[in-house]
């Protein structure tokens, strides 16, 4: 049983390799596969034949493909945590806020221009502003700690409320802007990796490593969680203080990432669920188990977002189009393991 | 062990239920908390195990105040059966049993673990369900995998909240005489909250009936399960009978006795199908 486990997060990694790989041939500018290999050998080797090739694989689609791996597996693992903390199957990587906040922060630096942030450009300015301000739903719950006992209810509803806070905000920042900067606005609320060049990721990849690693070495008490705040206290963890620590884990993590690329839905709440039903709820194994498949599920996405439309569509919109009905298929025909009973 | 309550005091918002609880309770036994309805039976074990802070008193743990001790090492040493375990997300029994092991697990001692769980589970006769999602089970279960998760911790004390209140009453009777045993062969001290009287007098060392936010009665079953105390905390008229050397109360009910109601003659029902 533990063996099937791994296999199931062992075929998600082999698959991610292969996909990467083959997304590299998927796109507008039609490359074959044995040239997107030719074009990465000649890359590595300094042989570089075709600069516009070279450029399109190795400079737009690679880091594109890399990073939706890395957004999908943070976002994937970050529903996880955040459904077993709250014991809420409704639970995602969103739930404190976090997009919400970021978006409010994007669109601040949107409207607000260059002038924001001193000696960042436009582009960094929105990401720091949109990293900040994902952070303050946290923080606020860190501070209603000092005074108050921290529940998962208390953190559902705060969360709830932030985002509603936030979202009135960047309805009145709407509301108030010109026809450009609205689409400039709406563009990012939607979410996409079409932006992602090597710069983008070494930030995002440093702190959700890091914080994914930390998740890792918590699973003992992630999997205590789960038995209720009573029976935690009882085993000997402190329920208010592992769910401080672990949503602001998660929160930091998926901050890291949803600032670089903005709102991308379904995957940080379905993917977990996808996990469960192959490996089971258990935290040792679900947290990889969501990881690569986050990883997997969002680079397929991407793949399809990138053929799909005139110019493209965002990865949002496509991992929610065929991610619902992948979903809901599988629960039927895995009905009696599923992750609701 | 040695458990002492030292004059603790408890209330919900303005609401006092807890008034000035004092209890040493030492040496491995089988001790039941008994009293109706809101008295703050669970509220007093939550007491025990930290998940409340009294507002007034202390309770000492062999000689240790329980708020001067790490969770993780009052883990170690008292264990806790809530009343009732809904897991939202499918674990097999095992893994919910083995999550009792997380005060003493190390990452080298799974193995160690799962033999502790696979010999409790043996124990409770429930090792057929090892395998089985814990959301698929019945209620009761469900209470005797939360009661091996409790005893995998190897605690000293073990707190039970309604440990039998869903089993059918041969499993009552057995997990009850499980618990006797196992206070005496693995010397814990076993609190159990019940509102099966009879069975508690039957296993019981000792009962401790609660009323009013006070320990109303204490000692054996039979010093504490008289009709005089059962008239006086539930206002229930009753009669209490000797068996096997042990109290048996009989519930009396003379009000709907002497009403003399009769239900109308057509009036039955029969595992006899209709022609």
């Amino acid at each position: 049983m533990v063996r099937k486990k791994w296999l199931f997060i062992a075929l998600c990694a082999v698959l991610i390799l292969v996909a990467l790989v083959l997304s590299l041939s998927i796109g507008m500018y039609d490359i074959s596969f044995a040239d997107c290999y030719r074009v990465l050998i000649e890359h590595i080797t300094g042989n570089i034949s075709d600069p516009y090739e070279d450029d399109i694989i190795w400079y737009t689609r690679l880091p594109i493909s890399v990073f939706a791996v890395i957004v999908g597996a943070v976002l994937a693992l970050g529903g996880a945590v955040m459904q077993s903390m709250l014991r809420n199957p409704l639970a995602d990587p969103y739930t404190m806020g976090v997009s919400s906040g970021a978006l409010l922060g994007a669109s601040l630096a949107i409207i607000l221009g260059e002038n924001i942030l001193p000696f960042f450009n436009d582009q960094w300015a929105k990401i720091i502003m949109a990293f900040l301000f994902s952070l303050i739903p946290v923080s606020v719950i860190l501070m209603f700690s000092i005074k108050r006992k921290v529940t998962a209810t208390k953190v559902i509803l705060i969360g709830i409320a932030m985002m509603y806070i936030f979202s009135a905000v960047v309805q009145l920042i709407m509301i108030t802007s010109s026809e450009e900067t609205l689409a400039e606005i709406y563009s990012w609320r939607v979410g996409t990796l079409a932006l992602t060049t090597w710069e983008t990721i070494p930030i995002p990849l440093a702190i959700s490593t890091v914080c994914g690693i930390i998740l890792m070495y918590h699973h003992r008490r992630i999997n205590v969680m789960m038995a209720g705040a009573n029976s935690a206290h009882s085993m000997g963890v402190d329920p208010s203080r592992t769910l401080l620590i672990e949503t602001a884990i998660v929160s930091l993590m998926t901050a890291a990432v949803v600032s670089f690329t903005g709102t991308i839905g379904f995957v940080g709440l379905v993917g977990p669920h996808i996990a469960r039903l192959f490996v089971g709820s258990e935290t040792k194994y679900l947290i990889p188990a969501s990881a690569v498949f986050g990883g997997l599920f969002l680079l397929l996405a991407n793949c399809v977002a990138r053929v799909s439309g005139e110019y493209g569509l965002p990865v949002g919109v496509i991992s929610a189009i065929i991610g619902c009905p992948l979903f809901i298929f599988i629960l039927i025909k895995m009905r009696r393991k599923s992750a609701w009973n | 062990m040695r458990l002492v309550i030292d004059g603790i005091e408890f209330g919900y918002s303005s609401v006092p239920v807890l008034k000035d609880i004092t209890l040493d309770a030492n040496g491995p036994q089988l001790l039941s908390i008994i009293g109706p309805n809101g008295v703050g039976k669970s509220t007093l074990i939550h007491c025990i195990n930290r998940i409340l802070s009294p507002n007034k008193g202390t309770v000492f743990i062999d000689g240790d105040n329980v708020n001067d001790v790490s969770l993780k090492d009052l883990a170690k040493k008292v264990g806790y059966v809530p009343y009732s375990a809904n897991d939202t997300f499918p674990l097999s029994v095992v893994d919910t049993v083995l999550m009792g092991r997380h005060p003493h697990a190390t990452y080298k001692s799974l193995n160690k673990d799962l033999d502790i769980v696979y010999d409790t589970l043996r124990l409770l006769n429930i090792e057929d369900l090892a395998l089985r999602n814990f959301n698929e089970l019945s209620a009761g279960q469900h209470q005797k995998v939360m009661l091996a998760r409790g005893l995998v911790q190897e605690p000293e004390i073990l707190l039970l909240d309604e440990p039998t209140s869903n089993l059918d009453i041969k499993h009552q009777m057995e997990v009850t005489r499980i618990l006797r045993d196992l206070a005496l062969e693995k010397n814990i001290l076993i609190i159990m909250i019940s509102h099966d009287l009879n069975i508690a007098a039957k296993y019981s060392d000792t009962m401790i009936m609660l009323h009013g936010g006070y320990i109303y009665a204490i000692g054996t079953p039979s010093e504490v399960l008289t009709k005089e105390n059962i008239k006086a905390v539930y206002d229930v008229e009753s009669e209490v009978i000797e068996s096997h050397g042990r109290p048996h109360l009989i519930m009396l009910d003379n009000e709907f006795d002497d009403r003399g109601t009769e239900l109308p003659t057509d009036t039955y029902a029969s595992k006899v199908k209709l022609d």
